[in-house]
């Protein structure tokens, strides 16, 4: 039997002329600049560029934890002097760089209730989104609930920090290169997780190297380059493969550059191989 | 034939507290010259033997462990194996120590006390061999990732070495940084530096001459890369992954013979994987003959 998180619809978010800067011995120096886009609740968007493009910036911008020097950031419609927009904020859930670094608790089952504790939910209510967000990522709560942070693997460890931000069901989920330094066995088992957020209708924004995983899961894609947006929306192909790639650092998906050298249209590359191999054969 | 540079039989170690060892035997030969890659699961080891041959960690026991014929097992043995042994870890943001670049690649050879003439040559031969002579007074946090990197693979081996260790030195790089690393590394070993490379980069793992498979402590596998992704039973039960040219086969034949399991798959031992585009370009014309 598999909990379910009760699934709000996802969150509906736009940025208009975010601009973001840090201060560096004095001096102003820009991480993003006139930032703007949309995204369709439910989406789920690949947010790609360089080291140093702007990325953890724009995520962190959009969890409030930095204060934009110019632009707004927009929830459901609502702008951050609107009433309701402190709620709507507490929503978006962040999961950081290597949060398995941020791991506290004596058990996994304590780990995962710090947030929705504080959030002030009921005892009852915490256990069961506690629960529901184990199962989620795979670490059923009859299984590692009692286990230790630290006696977990790496893979299992990434996927308990993102429990303790699922069980706060957030409607917009940022993660900040989920995959980096994960065995291949744990990045698939948390492609799975993310799938079954983006099918449950959580709007999902996934800064990421990766750009075959983002592939994988992403309907659209934003691509920062130092601090300005150069690409937004659906992937774009035309012959030569992913246009807005090209020079900012970022190579096309393996699936789609495959096509391209098979000579067959681009844009109907294949998510998977297993989609590749049913168009092949 | 001169004896091996790194030799391992029997390393054991174990941290302090944990449920059960991280190395539980493990052996390890590394020509001169040779490129070796290390791969396996998280957890697995890789970077606990890193620390080790680089002499950062003290061996709980072993048969034989030498690196560039010092001994690992006693504390003099460790400290030479530091100097003959460069270690690049993964992340770029604290490697960096200096200043700036130019001062981050003379570090180690200050603090090895070099006569000030001797630091100032070497440091622009590292500076025009890693192509960061243009950054030279760059502060290192306007770097960018790969550039951090390759400011402190300069900074490693400005110090002669005899062997070089890459603790997955490209997984927090963009695709941009990753290659100026991996060409910075290739030109390494171009000069005949043993590397040994933990990566879970499949399609990194073919830049290797060998290939060596940890699984809970222990070499499981030693040979060619291609010899490792033809074993598909070991690369399932290691949960390895393949290269994506390679999957895209391995969907293929499970799509022209649904039913087939992962035994039935793993019986095709000998069949080649395609690892890279081009091989996988080549095996799809040929099957279309």
């Amino acid at each position: 039997m598999t909990a379910h998180l009760p699934q709000a619809a996802g969150m509906r978010l736009s940025c208009r002329g975010l601009t973001v800067a840090y201060e560096e011995a004095g001096r102003p120096i820009p991480a993003l600049s006139d930032v703007g886009f949309d995204v369709a609740p439910g989406a789920s968007v690949a947010l790609l560029g360089s080291t140093g493009a702007g990325k953890s910036t724009l995520l962190q911008t959009l969890k409030g934890l930095l204060e934009p020097e110019g632009g707004d950031v927009v929830l459901d419609g609502l702008a951050a002097t609107d009433e309701g927009f402190v709620a709507l904020r507490r929503e978006v859930g962040l999961v950081f760089q290597r949060p398995e670094l941020q791991l506290f608790a004596g058990s996994a089952r304590e780990d995962v209730a710090f947030g929705p504790r504080r959030l002030g939910w009921a005892a009852d209510e915490v256990a069961a989104a506690v629960d529901a967000a184990l199962e989620l990522v795979g670490l059923p709560a009859a299984d590692f609930g009692e286990r230790h942070p630290y006696a977990l693997s790496g893979g299992e460890q990434r996927r308990l920090a993102l429990a303790g931000v699922l069980a706060m069901r957030p409607r917009l989920l940022l993660l900040d290169e989920p995959f980096v330094s994960l065995d291949p066995a744990a990045r698939r088992a948390l492609v799975v997780v993310l799938r079954r957020l983006v099918d449950g209708g959580t709007t999902l924004l996934l800064a990421t190297h990766d750009v075959d995983a983002a592939w994988g899961l992403c309907g659209e894609r934003l691509v920062l380059d130092e601090g300005r947006l150069v690409a937004a929306g659906p992937w774009a192909f035309g012959a030569g493969g992913e246009e807005a790639f090209a020079g900012h650092g970022l190579e096309p998906p393996f699936l789609v550059e495959l096509w391209r050298r098979l000579g067959r249209p681009v844009a109907e590359a294949p998510r998977s191989a297993a989609a590749a191999a049913e168009a092949l054969r | 034939m001169s004896a091996p540079l790194v030799d391992i039989a029997g390393l054991r170690f174990a941290y302090p507290g944990a449920a059960g060892p991280a190395l539980d035997g493990l052996d390890l030969r590394v020509a001169e010259g040779e490129a070796v890659a290390l791969v396996g699961p998280n957890g697995s080891g890789k970077s606990t033997l890193a620390r080790l041959l680089a002499g950062l960690a003290v061996p709980d026991g072993a048969e034989r462990a030498t690196v560039c014929g010092h001994d690992l097992l006693d504390a003099a043995g460790r400290l030479a194996a530091r100097r003959d042994v460069g270690v690049l870890f993964q992340d770029p943001e604290n490697q960096l120590v200096a200043e700036d670049v130019e001062a981050d690649v003379a570090f180690g050879l200050e603090n090895l006390a070099w006569p000030p003439e001797r630091i100032r040559a070497r440091v622009e031969e590292m500076l025009a061999a890693f192509g960061l002579g243009g950054l030279r007074e760059r502060a290192p946090h306007l770097l960018s990732g790969g550039q951090k990197q390759r400011t402190a693979l300069a900074g490693v081996l400005a110090i002669p070495r005899r062997v070089l260790v890459l603790d997955e030195p490209t997984a927090m790089l963009d695709a941009g940084g990753r290659d100026e690393v991996l060409a910075a590394v290739r030109q390494v070993r171009a000069e005949g530096l043993a590397t040994v490379f933990v990566t879970q980069e499949m399609r990194e793992v073919g830049l290797a001459d060998r290939v060596v498979a940890l699984e809970r402590g222990v070499a499981v596998f030693s040979g060619a890369p291609r010899e490792l992704f033809a074993d598909l039973g070991l690369v399932t039960r290691l949960q390895l992954g393949v290269p994506p040219a390679a999957e895209v086969v391995l969907a293929l034949r499970r799509a022209q013979a649904p039913g087939r399991d992962r035994e039935a798959t793993a019986g095709e031992a000998a069949e080649r994987l395609p690892l890279t585009l081009d091989e996988l370009l080549a095996a799809l014309a040929e099957a279309a003959l």
